[in-house]
């Protein structure tokens, strides 16, 4: 009875996404914190020898005078879009380009340019890292997409990026691991590496060596899509988790039809897809909880686009969390670090940057 | 971004000269969701008597088995036989039934039997009284044998299975007793009266008298269970006693007369079956109460209480008999009848108990069934185009009136006094004074959500009342309800008589007042799910206050919305919110009846129509459409599972946080829109009148009503006057 019910009705699992709840409970952390600035799409916050560096679009800025009275000087400028940053422990810059490869800016190794590893073009570069001076650790988030299409990469469901390890004297590449879907940030942590797999929703452990680590997965099943990772002062990370997963999303997933032909058929800004920031233009797809009653949207509302940034601590557990919900102003938090007991976080989706002090580590929640 | 948009437009050009109907998948889709009418399966299975279909196809089953095993099944004195008890049997199983949807039980059934039937043998051989005295003495000995247990039950509130047990036991000693000493004396004794020999052997139209007799009480007692007060009565106190009380049953009367009705019905089958056999011996009876609650059970009457029904009932009998009769003929001993009819009662118990827990959960995945529905591409509302259409911030300063008065005001209007009317979440009518209109009140509470309204000629507010019908206030604040039915369509598998969701309404010169239901298959409440469906299920009303009576003028329409009267009084313009079009339905002169398309193809979904000054109307669009669902439409086992798998928050809705205004003439050009882009002023737009030089805006989930000073607006043209000519 029950297997012909099931076959007449397509009893699929329901489409549901973990709650935000225990340390990621909502709040409106991120809403309170002051603004530094507006600057257009704000991304890779990076600090080095004591400065904030972050891109906008192919501009590479610097926060003059943290902590104090900030503003944004420019530094250089790119060909194309930059699309991931790191800086070596003596100041040198590692630029990812988009189209064009990643650039080392000052240090031993100035104006190395690097292209091409083993056979397979360096295109959509979406982590860096720098371990020491001479070595470099590279995310290659799609091997079908270029990283300003990170949404394409998500609704075509690829599992096609990559992990190399690099080294800036003799330009050498090794893979240390293939099928990644979409790695979005690293960080390094003695021997060992962190990844973070977008589409997985999960933080990977890896050891330098290639193998996989036992425990490979260290933070799994979040409720958003994990990307940069940035050394925090507790010895542990800040992540920015840069969209929110959804039921609606989860389902389009699925609908290959659908899916496909939204893909074919709609520009980008119209899909049903996670964004940086929901709600720009009335032609985008609403959803049911999202009408506005008395002219109110409502804060758990579903929602496209959110603004969450995750602290870990040395175990990269999660021990506080900043919000910015449904009705807030700072969506699409692509980036954070930290610097002489600042953080700098950068939301993309409202084109704002912002700091707050760090949390004490004692202290529960957010506040 | 407008590149990115460029490439696809060309994108989706080089599709269209490639295929213009889209792929050939696309086109089967369309031809089965034009075709195959799946939405049926769900309004079958939202009808009370779907559950009929099982014991129906048992009964098939077990007259296509015997039929075939069992030589002579279908011969003529064989059918006459079976028939004939089966019109005895049916006789008591209606009074059971009546017991158990009472939400009770009568095992005293058999021995009642009993008595009635050494009654008439003694009333008839013993006292040779005339036929129809025995009828009644019999009838009336056993209604009163169920009146005694309904006092019991009912009034004194005893178990039912226990006082009916004693009952049994009690009127079988009885039975015995009466037969010890009148055995010989009732078989001894001699009745010839023809009548009596008909009644036990005769037929009428070919069919044996017991089952004629039975056929004819069995449409009249479904007439009483199902349309009478002492019918939904006893449905009520078997459902739920304790909500049969608050709704001020009576609960000892209710379930003593379901006694006394059994007990009447067992005197019918008894003096059926004395006149058939004259059998005074003690057997007669014995085991009947288990014969007839059999038939009550695998007719699929829920021995819970509250659902059943006498066609149930007469399946039931008809298996129990067939069986009863069909294991004998097929030569097994009758001990195997009894085992037969035993695993049949088990399996009908497990299929009941399972069917009243998951009837509601299959009802509530099968009912929403959306359908194809192919818009072509919206018309551009970027603010650069060259488009009526193109976004503006015209409405940015729209003045608030009544901010936190009003909830939900779906719809305004002025009457000859300049007073403001609107309607209201919480069911109210409110009234805003002239002339600066700061504070409301409640003028009349009707209940429902009060939508579209229109002013008559003496000044009343006929509104839309949705959950309602169509209601009238006159300037005394007296709510008067005009019609909340109408004729129901002569194929419709639900019931479309009553009036779910009227929603705006429009009056014509002669009185008539035409009005919209948007659909007919969902609640008010339940509007995402229809928008989901895009079926076109909802239909124009017509009320004729004149000879008081309602008629539907138009069906299939896809949430048919706004209405107003055209400037002739010829026609009504109508908008159609999910297929995105005005339309006209003539009312008057050469084309009345008939249907055309003014404007088709918005850029949103349409809901107020109303009249401007100069002439032409304004539109309210109550949202915006989306590229995301109008590749939904077009495929709709998308939306189906959506609204399957994951929650009606999460669903994709029309954009309804965005809307305009638009002004169109009389054949349907656009001439110019409003906007209020960043919409902190005016969040959502349902409806808009204008009213000496000013537009007055609704919106059905604010908390206000907006006010803007038009450029162009006559400063003394209002709608009272338009319609009605008064100053």
């Amino acid at each position: 009875m029950s297997t012909l019910l099931s076959r007449l009705f397509s009893r699929r699992q329901a489409a549901t996404v973990p709650p935000m709840d225990g340390v990621l409970r909502p709040n409106e952390a991120l809403d309170e914190l002051s603004a530094i600035g507006s600057i257009a799409a704000p991304d890779n916050l990076v600090a080095a020898k004591g400065k904030v560096f972050f891109s906008s679009g192919s501009d590479l800025y610097f926060l003059d005078r943290p902590g104090n009275k900030i503003s944004a000087e420019p530094f250089d400028r790119f060909s194309a879009e930059i699309t991931a940053l790191d800086a070596s422990p003596e100041g040198a810059l590692a630029v990812g380009v988009d189209g064009t490869g990643i650039r080392i800016v000052g240090g031993a190794h100035d104006g190395v340019v690097l292209d091409v590893f083993d056979t397979q073009p360096v295109n959509c570069v979406t982590a860096l890292a720098f371990s020491g001076e001479d070595e470099l650790f590279v995310c290659l988030g799609s091997g079908h997409n270029s990283a300003p299409d990170w949404q394409r990469d998500l609704m075509e469901k690829r599992s096609s990026g990559s992990l190399w390890q690099v080294g800036l004297k003799d330009k050498k590449a090794r893979k240390l691991a293939g099928n990644l879907a979409f790695p979005n940030g690293i960080l390094v942590r003695g021997d060992k590496l962190v990844v973070a797999e977008s589409w997985n929703h999960r933080l990977l452990s890896l050891r330098i060596d290639g193998e996989k680590h036992a425990q490979a997965f260290t933070l799994a099943d979040l409720p958003g899509y994990p990307g940069r990772l940035a050394p925090a002062a507790n010895g542990g990370a800040w992540l920015s988790v840069f969209a929110p997963r959804g039921q609606l999303t989860e389902f389009v997933l699925r609908e290959d039809t659908y899916r496909n032909r939204m893909l074919r058929e709609l520009s980008s800004e119209h899909w049903i897809a996670p964004t940086l920031r929901a709600g720009k233009a009335f032609t985008e797809p609403m959803q049911g909880g999202a009408v506005k009653v008395h002219g109110v949207h409502k804060a758990w509302a579903p929602t496209r686009s959110y603004g969450l940034l995750i602290l870990l601590d040395s175990n990269l557990t999660p021990t506080h969390s900043f919000h910015s919900r449904a009705d807030g102003k700072r969506h699409g938090i692509v980036s954070a670090c930290e610097l002489d007991g600042d953080v700098f976080i950068a939301s993309r989706g409202n084109d704002v940057l912002c700091t707050m002090p760090v949390p004490h580590s004692g202290m529960e929640g957010t506040s | 971004m407008n590149e990115s948009a460029a490439n696809a437009a060309t994108e989706a050009g080089n599709v269209a000269s490639a295929d213009p109907k889209g792929s050939t998948g696309e086109a089967l889709v369309r031809f089965r969701y034009k075709w195959i009418p799946t939405h049926i399966f769900g309004e079958l299975l939202s009808k009370p008597w779907i559950d009929n279909i099982v014991p129906a196809t048992i009964l098939l089953l077990v007259v296509a088995y015997f039929g075939s095993t069992v030589p002579n099944f279908f011969l003529h004195g064989n059918v006459m036989d079976g028939t004939r008890q089966i019109g005895e049997l049916g006789f008591v199983v209606i009074g059971m039934m009546f017991v158990v949807v009472g939400g009770g039980i009568d095992l005293s059934v058999g021995s009642n039997f009993a008595l009635g039937n050494i009654l008439a043998l003694a009333l008839t051989n013993v006292f040779g009284l005339p036929v129809p005295v025995v009828f009644v003495a019999v009838v009336a000995t056993c209604s009163f044998i169920g009146l005694i247990n309904g006092i019991l039950v009912g009034y004194f509130k005893l178990r039912a299975f226990l006082t009916t047990l004693v009952m049994l036991i009690g009127l079988r000693a009885l039975v015995d007793t009466i037969l010890l000493k009148y055995a010989l004396t009732i078989s001894a004794g001699y009745y010839d009266d023809d009548f009596w020999y008909f009644i036990g052997d005769g037929s009428v139209l070919g069919m044996p008298t017991s089952l004629a007799l039975f056929l004819v009480m069995a449409v009249a007692m479904h007439m009483v269970l199902s349309r009478t007060r002492l019918g939904w009565h006893i449905m009520a106190v078997g459902g739920s006693r304790r909500s049969a009380h608050n709704a001020g049953i009576s609960l000892n009367r209710t379930v003593c007369i379901s006694y006394v009705i059994c007990g009447s019905f067992v005197g019918v089958s008894a003096f059926f079956y004395a006149a058939r056999l004259g059998n005074g011996g003690s057997y007669p009876g014995v085991g009947l109460e288990v014969l007839a609650l059999t038939a009550v059970i695998v007719g699929g009457i829920s021995l819970g209480g509250g659902r059943g029904s006498v066609v149930k009932a007469v399946i039931g009998t008809m298996i129990v008999q067939i069986i009863s009769l069909g294991v004998v003929q097929a030569g097994l001993l009758s001990g195997a009848g009894q085992l037969v009819l035993g695993l049949i009662l088990l399996a009908a118990i497990g299929f009941n108990v399972r069917w009243v827990k998951n009837q509601d959960k299959v009802l509530s995945r099968v009912y929403m069934s959306p359908t194809y529905f192919d818009l072509p591409a919206a018309p551009s509302t970027a603010q650069e185009a060259d488009s009526p259409y193109a976004s503006n911030d015209r409405l940015g300063d729209v003045e608030v009136i009544g901010l936190d008065q009003v909830d939900g005001a779906e719809d305004i209007v002025f009457d000859s006094s300049d007073n403001l009317f609107c309607g209201d979440r919480r069911g109210n009518i409110m009234r805003f004074d002239a002339p600066d209109y700061d504070t409301g009140r409640v003028f009349a509470h009707i209940g429902g959500h009060p939508l579209g309204m229109a002013v008559d000629d003496k000044d009343r507010i006929v509104v839309c009342v949705g959950g309602m019908g169509l209601y009238r206030v006159d300037q005394s604040a007296n709510v008067e309800k005009l019609t909340d039915e109408t004729n129901r369509s002569l194929f419709a598998i639900i019931d479309d008589s009553r009036l779910r969701l009227t929603d705006d309404c429009d009056i014509a010169p002669d009185g008539r007042i035409f009005f919209s239901e948007a659909t007919i298959r969902f609640d008010m409440s339940s509007w995402p799910s229809d928008a989901l469906e895009s079926r076109a299920s909802g239909r124009i009303v017509c009320y004729d206050p004149k000879r008081d009576i309602t008629r539907t003028v138009a069906r299939g329409l896809t949430f048919p919305n706004g209405i107003t009267l055209s400037f002739d009084g010829q026609s009504i313009l109508f908008a159609e919110s999910w297929a995105c079009r005005i339309s006209r339905y003539w009312i008057e002169g050469p084309k009345a009846g008939k249907i055309e398309r003014v404007v088709e193809n918005l850029p949103g979904y349409p809901d107020n129509i109303n009249r401007a000054s100069d002439g032409t109307y304004w539109l309210a669009l109550m949202g915006m459409r989306s590229p995301a669902l109008d590749l939904a439409l077009r495929v709709p086992g998308f939306r189906k599972r959506m609204s399957q798998e994951i929650s009606n928050d999460e669903w994709l809705y029309p954009n309804l946080n965005t809307g305009c205004i638009v002004r169109f003439t009389e054949d349907g050009q656009i001439i110019e829109s409003l906007w209020d882009k960043s919409g902190e002023n005016h969040p959502m737009i349902t409806s808009m009148r204008e009213h000496k030089g000013r537009l007055y805006i609704g919106g059905i989930f604010n908390n206000r009503i907006g006010s803007l000073k038009l450029k162009s607006g006559d400063p003394n043209w209002t709608g009272p006057a338009s319609y009605w000519g008064k100053a």
